[in-house]
């Protein structure tokens, strides 16, 4: 029936199962605990089991949302109602049922640094934590989306781009820009040798060294706030100039600081910061698997839309400068671009519009789709050089 | 010990509807003795479930608020020292030795004991609630891990102080940062979702007492009708049972599109949401279409509403 004969191996291949396919983060601490609970449930009934697995195995949202699914192709692989009599195998093709169907869930993990992105499927529908649901509303959504994977201009694979090796003065321009993005101080109070507030309890500490007189004084300040970046770069084709700038920029600002989020849309939307965090270490990296996420047409509003929705919550803030690298030849429906725009701008701390058609003689912003964004847009400039970033600090202007 | 029925049991008893996961997480997080995070959109229960979870164990809750910019002291302890100063002064005619003190100084009476401390201190285990854990900064969440791995703190003047009874520890995220794997590592992880609609018509039930069928039924249609639309912040469980109150307040029997309008202010908070929803209005139509729209139809009226809907006897 199963592929070992006792429970604690059915258990080790389950979790191996899922690290392997899933790429759960599962530890011999985690498999402990797995075997414990096992202890404490009814062994007959199985939602209680996977109700009680879930929690240990499965550390988050997008674990949830594909462990049902693993669990019933593990230890219940032929089809419902159907004698269980064929062996389970541990190192299937991932991606396919044993009746053959594509399970979605299964394949949303295996596209590239989709770290974020299968949740939304679950996020919405509310249905993780059913098991049968959740993969239906998986492909519901898959359809829902399928129109927007054909653009006219579609992507073509081999023109992946190449993440640049930054030399040190875009770094440096980096560090300069992230240092200068003021966004007034923290409600945190830290030890400092001048500060504005006295702190009575390090002065007193202190003054063991001098015979129980608090002799020299110690003050508390407000550190800085550090800022978050989210930086969307458009990838279609005619910015195909400009992007490799862009992607600059992106590098640059991933070696300067740790809490940027770097995204590539085209027709669709890829988060890229693994990737572009491994480039500013010094990796080189190709960014290949973007699909429609590269060199394709524009759906700028759609995109927005799709980013706000998955990522928005956690990462835009009132400390997040949200910088869109575009031209704003938008093809999509100027209000959806509208909307999501508005919706940037009262969330962010200020949205930076990088567009490359300003460097042009006489260009006004007049397309439909910059014109409709242009009125979210704090800064709107380009940059092309690391004095050009540098400089950029001091044009953006930040709500505090 | 308890199983996951029973769990399910005593929160209903307390007016707490729990599916069947979050039961048998609450279980395992009891048998494991390992914290627990919730995850989950605004306003489903993760604060009122670690409540609850209190009420059903018979034990205090201890709640440690996360916000930004709060630090170790105002977690763990803080040594009174304006109270030390001024009993060192007061204190310094009188004969007693350096030794004793000190000691007293630094004993128990001058102590601040903030969350973390007290929930390792007490008698018996406590519920520890450390609401919001994404509000913290990182910084904090580092601190927090130490303290959830060891389950002692060490105050240089008193030594170390180790847990005498482990808290049963909730921790709450509402997803406005990514928190760190290594704390996702340390906790059993359980996501909250919206109710089904099932649910939510039990949680009204056993929440607001003398709902009708009828009412209950309609605003758990409306709600879940509400959440699949694409609002900026859609209306969570606690703002179905505002609603019910409200409602209940108003002598409504029913839900018709003026009382939809004019009580739309417990559900949609935000001015644009409003919008999206009178886009939407077909979705809602059908839930609110067997009744006639009357915008007069204020009270209770029995001429109309003496049905099978308006008969309803308080639960619980």
């Amino acid at each position: 029936m199963y592929p070992f004969a006792s429970l604690p191996e059915n258990l080790a291949a389950f979790c191996e199962a899922l690290r392997q396919e899933h790429g759960f983060r599962i530890g011999p601490g985690e498999l402990q605990d797995a075997a414990r609970v096992l202890d404490v449930v009814d062994l007959a009934n199985e939602r209680a089991i996977r109700h009680a697995l879930r929690p240990i195995l499965a550390g988050t949202l997008d674990d949830v949302a594909v462990f049902d699914a693993a669990f019933t192709r593990f230890f219940f692989p032929a089809p419902a109602g159907v004698p269980q009599d064929q062996l389970p195998s541990t190192r299937r093709e991932p991606g396919t049922d044993p009746d053959g169907r594509e399970t979605d869930a299964t394949h949303a993990r295996h596209a590239p640094s989709s770290g974020a992105d299968a949740d939304e499927a679950t996020g919405l529908s509310g249905g993780p934590m059913t098991p049968i649901e959740s993969t239906g509303d998986a492909l519901e959504e898959a359809a829902i989306f399928a129109p927007s994977n054909y653009s006219a201009l579609d992507a073509n694979a081999s023109d992946a781009p190449e993440l640049p090796r930054i030399e040190q003065a875009w770094c440096d321009a980096a560090r300069v820009f992230v240092r200068r993005l003021h966004l007034g101080v923290s409600r945190r109070w830290r030890p400092a040798s001048r500060g504005r507030r006295f702190d009575l309890r390090r002065t007193l500490r202190a003054g063991l060294q001098t015979g129980g007189e608090a002799l020299s004084a110690r003050w508390l300040r407000r550190p800085r706030h550090a800022p978050r970046i989210v930086l969307l770069v458009d990838g279609s084709r005619s910015m195909s100039a400009y992007a490799q700038t862009a992607l600059t920029v992106a590098v640059a600002l991933a070696s300067a600081t740790l809490r940027v989020e770097v995204f590539t849309f085209s027709t669709r939307l890829q988060r890229v910061t693994v990737d572009v965090r491994r480039a500013a270490v010094g990796e080189l990296r190709r960014l290949d698997r973007l699909h429609h996420a590269w060199a394709g047409g524009t759906a700028i509003g759609a995109c927005l839309r799709d980013f706000l929705r998955r990522f928005g919550e956690r990462m835009v803030g009132r400390d997040t400068v949200v910088m869109i690298a575009s031209d704003g030849l938008d093809v999509g429906v100027p209000d959806m671009l509208r909307d999501a725009m508005r919706e940037l701008h009262r969330r962010s701390a200020g949205v930076v519009w990088l567009n490359p058609l300003l460097e042009t003689e006489g260009y006004e912003p007049t397309a439909v789709g910059m014109s409709a964004a242009l009125p979210y847009v704090t800064t709107f400039t380009s940059i092309n050089d690391q004095a050009g970033l540098a400089r950029l600090s001091r044009l953006v202007h930040l709500r505090r | 010990m308890m199983d996951a029925a029973t769990i399910h049991d005593r929160f209903r008893e307390r007016g707490f509807i729990v599916d069947e996961a979050f039961a048998t997480a609450l279980q395992i997080m009891l048998a494991l003795e390992k914290p627990l995070l919730i995850e989950g959109p605004a306003g489903v229960g993760k604060t009122e479930s670690a409540k609850v979870l209190a009420e059903v164990l018979g034990t205090d809750v201890i709640r440690l608020q996360c916000y930004e910019g709060l630090d170790a002291m105002a977690a763990l302890y803080e040594w009174n020292y304006p109270r030390q100063m001024l009993h060192a002064r007061l204190s310094e005619a009188e004969g007693s030795s350096l030794e004793e003190r000190e000691a007293y100084m630094f004993s128990d009476k001058f102590l601040l004991k903030r969350p973390l401390l007290d929930a390792i201190t007490r008698d018996r285990s406590p519920v520890l609630l450390i609401d919001e854990v994404d509000r913290a900064d990182e910084a904090f969440e580092a601190f927090l891990l130490e303290v959830l791995a060891e389950w002692q703190v060490t105050i240089p003047e008193l030594g170390t102080i180790r847990a005498r009874h482990t808290p049963h520890v909730i921790l709450t995220s509402n997803r406005t940062r990514e928190l760190s794997d290594a704390l996702r590592r340390r906790c059993l992880f359980v996501w909250l979702p919206y109710p089904s609609l099932r649910q939510e018509i039990e949680i009204l039930h056993a929440r607001v007492p003398g709902l009708s069928d009828r009412l209950a039924q309609q605003i758990a249609q409306v709600m879940e009708a509400l959440r699949s639309l694409p609002l900026q912040k859609a209306p969570g469980v606690a703002e179905s049972l505002d609603w019910a109150l409200a409602l209940i307040s108003l002598h409504r029997e029913h839900l018709d599109a003026p009382t939809l309008e004019r009580t739309l202010g417990c559900v949609l908070k935000v001015h644009e949401d409003r919008g999206v929803m009178q886009a939407h209005h077909a979705a809602l139509d059908p839930i609110l279409g067997d009744v006639p729209a009357n915008p007069e139809s204020g009270g209770y009226r029995l001429d109309t509403d003496f049905g099978i809907g308006s008969v309803s006897a308080p639960r619980r």
